[in-house]
């Protein structure tokens, strides 16, 4: 189906719409629906043996029955793209619009009933994530982790927002009473002053734990004067008894920190959690010849990698902190910061380097060797000391996540030690000072007022405690926990009163920020000022512009493109050995496909970008991936591609290759189903039961093409295949990673290629069978290569930009978009097709429309 | 169960908190005919099944444990040969792995949770195949799980793991285990914790009392959605009172003489052997269903092979033994000596029995390993066999060694059998094909 004709049909229905009250209009479209279906469609669709088990003679006209209506849009839908009836001979082109518009407004009138008696969907339980940010944005504690202490939520239509999957279970509201306690107490001041500071420094021969690394000395050696040091582990032990470390000595590292690895500050450990600054003084080097180091041309990335200090063998959580730090190849000074829990250290986590490769030979001992030295040496850093300060509290004391719950209480130091709370909270009122925290709190983490009546129950919830002997802070976290798992903060609502605003900013809220609104926002929604077109207008553009839109631009891709699934299948290094453990390239696609998205919203780029651009955003590690010309740098930047490059568009960037093959080989099935459902809007039906999948052939014999030349052949195949098995074979010409490649490689047959991979690894894989990218697509027309792919897709800007659209909906509202929405949607895209479909107009349109803010007019009776 | 916002509001006239005691009593007797031995039950229900779950975190080789055949009559290997008393009651499996779980040792911590890439960064380790279970089928015994170690390095390493990737740490005493599972704790303690669950019913009567006020003023969809949040307060309070119900009740009555911990690392088969026997005493007495055991070969020092013989390494350097012959023969007495140990557990699991059933039947039995090779570092292949439990036992099930089917899929199998609505764990991909219940 094509953008054009569908936009047509329903400009006409809407236009019917307008001009009939809706029961009339029902009746008739009744008699000219059961007429058209009983001349064509009855023949083959009744009875016991009907068709697809549709007997259509039995299906009744209840439209105002969800179910019964989804049974009319199925069928609405298959004669508007035309895959019914079978032959479209059997109903003209005129016949088939007058069907089509009786059908449409029929069900549109009852779809449209439903959304104004009931609103578009129900109420929506917020997902872990969703739960984590509001509790971190109410209680002031940004790096707050609790996620993972709540069952991951199910997904609908590939989100974790969508309504109907946000079920509710006694699993997940006992998680959630355990996180909302772990939040609170976290909030509340550690103790009656801020912790202590700790300083840890060390000089480069106390900087690396183990005396010698896995990968021996040209992995790591401490060097002076640019040359070689040679310290045996005795001696080692020795300076670091005695305390003499040589200022003059540098700590060079030329390996990457994966298993097996282990280089932390020797002696430092966290013993409380919390936040450290890191300095440390380094430069980018080179080793050449004889262990001597040179500077090096180009800076190198580090970051650092928190974790137990557990050795070679790593036990519990791995964390990047500190960011990613270029470092240059003059000595410079460098800070920073790190989060760690009780009991972690950090180690130098250099990024793209290789990885010292096991040998055994016959089984024999296993030891470490490092690769071979590349031209211009091993790329790596010198360190000359580092210094640890912390843990770093808040200056304001008690912090400002304590003043959250207790407001300007006064602290002491408690007198319960085991386990409870550090500090006790004085009131000296504790009747009044239990209401004035409690609502304070609670409208807050309500995002709107709550009425009078629920306070008294949680309010009384506190006094029992009190009563009972508990002390104040216990019995007010009592009463916190309690909110934290009511209704109030649970559950987001529908729009369902045009009064009522503070649905509509909680909404764009957790839309564009994934999470609870702030005060401007809520005073917007307080004064009832959000359905005015110019505020809602700035509002958007503000959260647009702040910083945490990243949250939506994580999540959003994460599920839309399923980027979090970017590295589930690790690069089979028998066929792709250049891939082996470079996780700094796997990195390096996800900030691409992100801040690729980014542009597409704060620079309001035109929906076609998805398929085509002239524009990429690369670091270093990309820019040597898709053979463009060098930049230098950890940071993705916009740069502008040739002319000849495939890449540009969304779907040739390398995080969506990958995640759309297997690591292995790529699949066309895969990859065009993949294009047609998330960037298309146009999803295949589910494949039929029992078919095995076609598994490209990795001995080389066959190609993927002939494989699926069975699919033309059966003609049950063919229907769906058709539709998007071509766009596949486009992209066949880009490998597991989303290199380009013009062969296939295979394990057995072709051209042998032999060499030794970058951590030293021998390797041996066939150049095999050529890619044959071209194909022919539904409608007949044919492509050469990706390029003309690219154009074709380009050409239907209106479906890219309804697909987002329809992306945007299903995440914002929770409800995938309904028959009665369909009108809106194109009057949004009608809107946007002068300027080409900008993506930010197409965000504003949706947020503007009856779909986001609610029925006009909708008003079910507010709780008193 | 679904439970009406209306529903329960007509029943608001009684004391709330009294009505779901009172209706405790009826909703609550699935739950409670597991107490047993505390209660008396009815003999017809269907007896309780349990789970013990036991990794050796540097496995054993390779070659002398998988059988070179396949099927219902494949030959047993030298290993099995150990256990062929009880040859129809396990399937020993070849071919599994968890996928993305490589890094040498690191993994030993996935190997029930098979968490990908265990040395990445940004790893987390997820819930373990025994508090899954424990989550899911809720506290019938006085103790959700209990988690075992041999020679463990407490601080570092557990089979099992929180949602939240938190260590439950392994308890390596046995004395302490008699004494949680057999001697009275202290009114303190009890009273502490049922100050908490006591505070934690208030907070939920708080919360569905403000959930009650709602109900009638919503349309129909949001009415539904707020039912089932009402109804999971339900039962999350039926939970904890009966959570509440075990702090009350006495322990059971201990069948042997407390044990004397053994501290000498050296004495490694001694403390696996005190330590199962406390397994099968856990299980015996339904004070747990769900036993999880690591045995810290890693930590192992130089340790009694036998009477005669200390090994000639310790067990991790013995592990690396690079095709040393010395090395590969003390492995495999070794890999022996333990095989036997596992046949030991068997025929005591099968000779207590009730009510006419062997406790073997009743108990799923895994053993396996994180380490498919330990001298070459290898993380796939993993030894694998099931005993017990209501399985179509007596095959070697092999999958492909080239790739490996996930070994989540036996514990989907294991979860499904236990009675837990579970179709996914892990990185399952379904049921592990080829392995099938008792009818």
């Amino acid at each position: 189906m094509t953008g054009p004709r569908r936009s047509c049909i329903v400009a006409t229905a809407s236009a019917l719409i307008l001009f009939f009250a809706s029961v009339s209009v029902r009746g008739d479209s009744q008699v000219v629906v059961r007429t058209f279906i009983k001349s064509t469609c009855i023949d083959c669709h009744q009875g016991e043996d009907a068709e697809a088990g549709l007997d259509l003679a039995q299906l009744a006209w209840k439209l105002e029955t969800p179910g019964i209506r989804l049974r009319w849009i199925q069928i609405h839908d298959r004669i508007e793209n035309g895959e019914m009836p079978p032959d479209a001979d059997d109903l003209p082109d005129r016949d088939r619009q007058s069907l089509l518009s009786a059908l449409s407004v029929a069900i549109h009138a009852a779809d449209h009933a439903e959304v104004q008696v009931h609103g578009r969907g129900p109420m929506r339980r917020l997902n872990r994530g969703e739960y984590e940010n509001n509790l971190a944005d109410l209680l002031k504690m940004p790096k707050l982790d609790i996620r993972d202490k709540l069952p991951e939520d199910r997904e609908g239509y590939h989100f974790n927002k969508t309504t109907e999957m946000l079920d509710i279970s006694y699993l997940q509201l006992g998680a959630y009473l355990d996180a909302a306690d772990s939040a609170l107490r976290q909030a509340i001041a550690s103790g009656t002053q801020p912790r202590q500071l700790i300083r840890y420094y060390a000089l480069a021969t106390k900087m690396f734990s183990p005396p010698t690394t896995y990968g021996g000395r040209e992995a790591m050696f401490f060097a002076k004067n640019s040359t070689l040091l040679p310290l045996s582990g005795a001696e080692l032990s020795k300076i670091r008894q005695k305390g003499n470390h040589d200022k003059d000595v540098e700590l060079a590292l030329f390996r990457s920190a994966s298993w097996p690895f282990y280089g932390y500050p020797h002696g430092f450990i966290c013993r409380s959690a919390g936040k450290y600054r890191v300095r440390f003084s380094a430069r980018a080097v080179r080793q050449v010849r004889d262990f001597r180091l040179k500077p090096s041309p180009t800076p190198l990335p580090l970051t650092f990698r928190a974790r137990a200090p557990s050795g070679p063998d790593v036990s519990g959580d791995v964390r990047s902190v500190g960011g990613v730090m270029d470092i240059q190849s003059a000595e410079a000074e460098y800070s920073t910061t790190v989060l760690l829990a009780k009991g972690q250290t950090f180690e130098y986590s250099l990024l793209g380097l290789p990885v010292p490769f096991p040998i055994t030979s016959h089984g024999g001992p296993l030891y470490y060797d490092f690769p071979p030295m590349p031209a211009g040496g091993h790329p790596g850093i010198a360190f000359r000391w580092i210094e640890i300060v912390g843990p770093i509290d808040s200056e304001q004391w008690p912090p400002s996540s304590h003043r959250a719950l207790f407001g300007d209480l006064p602290i002491r130091d408690s007198k319960n030690a085991d386990g409870g709370l550090a500090i006790e909270v004085v009131s000296n009122q504790p009747a009044k000072d239990v209401s004035r925290l409690f609502r304070q709190f609670a409208n807050r983490a309500a995002r709107r007022p709550v009425p009078k009546s629920a306070f008294e129950i949680y309010e009384q919830l506190i006094f029992d405690q009190l009563d009972q002997g508990a002390s104040f802070a216990e019995a007010m976290i009592a009463g916190y926990k309690a909110f934290l798992c009511s209704r109030h903060f649970l559950y987001l609502r529908e729009p369902k009163q045009t009064t009522d605003h503070y649905a509509i900013a909680e909404r764009l809220s957790h839309f564009l920020w994934n999470s609870r609104p702030d005060a401007p926002s809520l005073k917007y929604a307080r004064e009832g000022n959000l359905r005015s077109a110019t505020v809602i207008r700035e509002e958007t553009d503000r959260l647009i512009a702040s910083p945490q839109f990243d949250r939506f631009v994580e999540n959003f891709t994460d599920y839309w493109l399923n980027l979090k699934e970017l590295r589930r299948d690790e690069p089979d290094i028998r066929l792709y050995p250049e891939y082996r453990l470079d996780d700094y390239l796997i990195e390096s696609t996800l900030m691409e496909t992100r801040a690729f998205f980014t542009a597409m919203v704060r620079e309001n780029l035109p929906a076609l970008v998805l398929v085509d651009a002239d524009f990429a955003f690369v670091n270093d590690r990309l820019a040597r991936h898709y053979d463009l010309p060098l930049v230098i740098g950890s940071a993705v930047r916009k740069v502008s591609l040739p002319k000849s490059s495939p890449y540009g568009g969304l779907i040739i960037q390398a995080s969506i290759l990958k995640v759309t093959g297997n690591g292995t080989t790529t699949s066309p099935v895969i990859r065009g189903a993949w294009i047609m459902d998330r960037i298309m809007g146009d999803p295949p039906p589910p494949p039929p039961a029992k078919v095995p999948a076609v598994e490209p052939d990795i001995r080389g014999a066959k190609t993927i093409r002939d494989l699926l030349a069975l699919h033309t052949r059966s003609e049950s195949c063919t229907g769906c295949h058709a539709r998007f098995d071509p766009v596949g074979l486009a992209l066949e010409n880009f490998d597991i990673m989303g290199a380009w490649r013009d062969r296939y490689r295979s394990l057995a047959s072709g051209e042998k290629i032999t060499g030794i991979d970058r951590s030293g690894h021998q390797y041996v894989y066939y150049v095999a069978q050529p890619v044959q990218p071209e194909g022919r697509l539904l409608d007949g027309t044919t492509f050469q290569d990706i390029h003309e792919l690219k154009s074709i897709l380009a050409s239907q800007p209106r479906k890219l930009a309804r697909n987002l659209l329809h992306q945007f909906t299903t995440y914002a509202t929770g409800t995938p978009v309904r028959f009665s929405d369909r009108p809106v949607i194109e009057a949004i895209l009608d809107q946007c097709e002068s300027a080409e479909f900008r993506t930010a107009d197409l965000l504003h349109g949706l947020i503007g429309s009856r779909i986001f803010l609610g029925e006009p007019g909708l008003h079910v009776e507010p709780e008193k | 169960m679904t439970t009406s916002i209306r529903k329960s509001k007509s029943s608001s006239t009684i004391d709330r908190r009294s009505f779901i005691r009172g209706a405790g009593v009826c909703l609550l007797l699935p739950h409670l005919e597991c107490m047993t031995p505390v209660f008396a039950r009815d003999k017809t229900e269907r007896q309780p099944r349990r789970m013990l779950l036991i990794s050796n975190n540097l496995g054993v080789l390779p070659k002398p444990f998988f059988p070179d055949t396949s099927g219902a009559d494949y030959k047993l290997s030298p290993y099995l040969e150990e256990l062929k008393a009880f040859r129809n009651d396990f399937t020993v499996f070849s071919g599994l792995s968890h996928p993305a779980v490589v890094g040498g040792h690191s993994t030993e911590n996935c190997f029930l949770t098979a968490a990908k890439g265990p040395t990445k960064s940004g790893f987390r380790n997820q819930i373990s195949l025994d508090q899954f279970a424990a989550e899911a089928l809720g506290q019938q015994t006085r103790f959700p799980t209990l988690n075992l170690g041999v020679n463990i390095d407490k601080a570092k390493r557990s089979l099992s793991w929180t949602r939240d990737g938190a260590l439950l740490p392994a308890e390596d005493s046995a004395a302490a285990l008699f004494q949680k599972m057999f001697v009275q704790g202290s009114k303190r303690d009890i009273d502490r914790r049922l100050r908490e669950l006591k505070l934690r019913g208030s907070i939920l009567d708080a919360v569905s009392a403000d959930t009650r006020k709602l109900g009638k003023r919503l349309s129909a969809p949001d009415r539904n959605r707020l039912d089932q949040y009402f109804t999971s307060i339900r039962e999350l309070e039926q939970r904890l009172h009966i959570a509440g119900e075990w702090e009350h009740r006495p322990k059971p009555s201990a069948t042997r003489e407390p044990p004397t911990d053994i501290n000498d690392k050296s004495r490694f088969f001694d403390k696996f052997q005190l330590m199962l026997s406390m397994a099968q005493l856990a299980l015996q007495s339904d004070s747990t269903r769900l036993v999880t055991l690591m045995v810290d070969a890693f930590a192992t020092p130089v340790f009694h092979v036998n009477e005669n013989t200390k090994s000639i390494n310790g067990y991790h350097n013995l592990s690396h033994h690079g095709q040393v012959p010395a090395k590969v023969q003390q492995l495999e007495t070794v890999d022996r000596r333990q095989m036997r140990l596992i046949g030991e557990l068997l025929a005591n699991l099968a000779n207590h029995q009730t009510r006419g059933k062997r406790l073997l039947d009743n108990t799923a039995v895994l053993y396996g390993s994180n380490m498919g090779d330990a001298n070459t570092h290898d993380n796939r292949n993993l030894p694998i066999l099931l005993a017990g439990g209501g399985f179509k036992h007596g095959q070697h099930l092999a999958f492909s060694g080239d790739d490996n089917a996930p070994l989540s899929n036996l514990f989907v199998s294991m979860l499904q059998w236990l009675g837990v609505e579970a179709d996914a764990f892990g990185s399952s991909t379904g049921k592990l094909a080829g392995l099938e219940f008792v009818a």
